[in-house]
């Protein structure tokens, strides 16, 4: 099944008259990534293009209107791309065939919402608690550095994080941030994130934390977590995924 | 990335009307802090909660008294003392400390700024 993570790209060019036994070939090739349970594939067709014999295919002129080309695109992991390479190979007799190394970003799946009456599942273990601070102030490419923060480790699957606004601080920067005062709104509070999860995971937030935060303090401390979780069929792909590595 | 050291982390809870020589408390505490040149003190509101008297604390039209939590983060050596100046400053609270692992950025160097 695929997931988050390093995945492998292939494409497949071929004329859209080339025939496998009955049927086009582009279709053949569809049919066999559909039968065989690829994560997913397109057809789409190239607006103009040549190949080997460096001839114009367009649906633009009648003159080049023959063998216009077909791009066949899926997506899947490594181990599905090997098992499926031998059979592609075989059967595009006259194409090319490119793949490349990619990186699922993210899956969402709208339809596969968990049950909102599930009962949820008590997990308990240790982890660990990240906190960082630093001011509302401070910017990330022009928005805040603490809604960027949040941003980007919500993309690494960390499991979760909470903005706390402080009325009253001082750190890194020696000045105090007051904020909620009757007369005027300050906008440059402390700000105070908090991340738990696993060691390992916990790890990775502090590498994303490192490349952003310019003035600020994060402290890590141990913690028995105790989590209140519905199960979800995508909870139990995390959950798959971090027992096996 | 800056090392980690060890180090630990002091939390405070008071409450809004709790008072220290006609200033409130949580800003007696992080004046204190800085006086005892203590890396940082934040102060945190919350928005109910109950404590040693079972009282709730709660937001009122006009009587506002809400829990306050301030939270301190320094080196062990520091803390041991810090906290007898607290412990003299509260009058009821609590203190929680536990261990940490600190990692310091400071990357706006002044001079970048000139």
């Amino acid at each position: 099944m695929l997931s988050k993570g390093p995945a492998k790209r292939v494409t497949i060019f071929v004329n859209e008259d080339t025939r496998h036994g009955t049927e086009p070939l582009w279709r053949a090739v569809f049919d066999l990534l559909m039968h065989k349970r690829a994560a997913g594939a397109s057809v789409t067709r190239p607006w103009i293009g040549f190949g080997s014999h460096h001839r114009i295919h367009s649906p633009e002129m009648e003159a080049t209107m023959e063998h216009l080309p077909v791009r066949i695109e899926f997506v899947d992991t490594p181990e599905k791309v090997e098992e499926l390479l031998p059979t592609l190979y075989d059967l595009v007799t006259d194409g090319m065939i490119d793949v490349q190394d990619t990186t699922v970003v993210k899956i969402a799946q709208k339809e596969k919402k968990p049950e909102p009456k599930a009962h949820h599942i008590q997990k308990t273990g240790t982890a660990r608690l990240m906190r960082i601070f630093l001011g509302e102030a401070d910017k990330w490419h022009g928005e805040p550095l603490y809604e960027a923060i949040v941003k980007n480790l919500r993309m690494e699957d960390i499991a979760g994080a909470t903005v706390y606004k402080a009325i009253l601080g001082y750190g890194a920067k020696g000045h105090t941030h007051k904020g909620q005062s009757l007369f005027h709104l300050s906008h440059d509070c402390s700000i105070m994130i908090s991340v738990i999860d696993s060691a390992a995971k916990i790890q990775r937030a502090v590498e994303i934390v490192d490349g952003m935060l310019q003035d600020g303090l994060v402290v890590i401390s141990d913690v028995d977590m105790i989590r209140f979780a519905h199960p979800s069929p995508l909870m139990e792909v995390t959950d798959a995924r971090s027992a096996n590595g | 990335m800056p090392e980690a050291q060890t180090g630990k982390i002091l939390r405070v809870h008071v409450s809004e009307h709790d008072h220290y020589n006609g200033k409130p408390l949580y800003e007696a505490i992080v004046e204190k802090c800085r006086e005892m040149k203590i890396a940082g003190a934040t102060v945190f509101k919350g928005m109910e909660g109950y404590g040693e008297t079972a009282e709730i604390h709660r937001s009122h039209l006009i009587r506002h008294d809400l829990p306050i939590l301030i939270t301190i983060v320094d080196s062990e050596s520091q803390m041991r003392k810090l906290i007898p100046v607290l412990d003299e400053m509260l009058d009821t609270g609590l203190m929680a400390m536990s261990d940490v692992e600190i990692m310091r950025f400071q990357r706006t160097s002044p001079s970048r700024h000139a």
